[in-house]
């Protein structure tokens, strides 16, 4: 039988949907019965929603002005090389 | 993100393909947080950093050859890992994690002997997660555990759920099977579950 600790340990498997078939039924039927399950797998969901939604992954500004500059630079010195050897 | 096959990135590789700083700094932009992820895996902050600065220039050459089979996404979070990998071969270094537990020992210690919860989960999230985005403490705090993941965990979870690579891709990049993205996946969502816990039922972070 499926206990609470154990659906903890597959949890995220089954959010994501990789459970296989037998898996997936014994954790709906345990769900069915455990309101603290239930609540933990809920609260999981959300917890990845929020992640989801806060990792909008803020840039750290001076790394992107960095290479933004290294880039461009890269692109002077391309086009000059070309137009060198042409 | 854009989605590969959107007209919008078509338009972008061909203005990256026609050497368009322009293009390239919108580039950087949109796709360095992601390519950090990947190297921030493999390599401390600073060299991962690096790797990153040294690929954007690598990719100016690159492009030209870029066929458009993958999302230009994926292409470049292949190039950073691969010059991970690289690098890594060369100081004969590995990555080190550890896949053998699959629950964290905070939460495992919530269970009693017979499996079943001691320590169950008091509060239920209500609110959806926009509104609850609207605390900028509990954003700092996310901030904060966030940074605090190991690499590997971070590195994965941004891949999955922020960049949202489809597991194969992750597994592909992160050079790791699907069972031990499955862990790293669960680590570090647990990690989260349980800040966001404390924060609701104190306050604090």
């Amino acid at each position: 039988m499926l206990m609470c600790r154990d659906l903890a340990v597959i949890a995220s498997d089954y959010i994501d949907g990789e459970l296989a078939g037998r898996q997936n039924l014994s954790v709906k039927m345990h769900l069915m019965m455990c309101k603290d399950c239930r609540t933990f797998i809920g609260n999981l969901r959300a917890s990845i929603e929020l992640m989801k939604a806060h990792s909008s992954t803020q840039p750290d500004e001076e790394l992107l002005r960095r290479i933004g500059e290294r880039v461009a630079e890269a692109l002077i010195a391309r086009k000059s090389h070309g137009s060198e050897s042409e | 993100m854009s989605d590969p096959d959107t007209p919008r990135e078509a338009t972008l590789i061909q203005s990256l393909k026609a050497g368009d700083n322009r293009s390239y700094q919108e580039a950087v932009r949109v796709y360095t947080p992601g390519m950090l992820a990947v190297a921030r895996f493999y390599l401390d902050h600073s060299s991962a950093e690096e790797i990153v600065q040294d690929c954007w220039v690598t990719v100016i050459d690159a492009i030209q050859e870029f066929e458009g089979r993958s999302g230009l996404k994926t292409w470049l979070h292949r190039i950073v890992a691969n010059r991970c990998k690289n690098r890594l071969r060369s100081s004969k270094r590995e990555v080190a994690t550890d896949f053998s537990e699959s629950l964290e020992p905070e939460l495992a210690s919530r269970f009693n002997s017979t499996g079943r919860w001691d320590l169950p989960p008091k509060l239920q999230f209500h609110e959806s997660a926009d509104t609850l985005m609207e605390n900028g403490a509990l954003g700092d705090c996310l901030d904060k555990h966030l940074s605090a993941l190991p690499e590997t965990q971070r590195s994965a979870l941004m891949l999955y759920e922020a960049h949202q690579h489809k597991s194969d891709d992750v597994c592909n990049i992160l050079d790791v099977s699907a069972s031990n993205l499955r862990v790293l996946l669960h680590r570090a969502r647990q990690k989260i579950f349980l800040m966001v816990e404390t924060f609701q039922e104190t306050g604090e972070c």
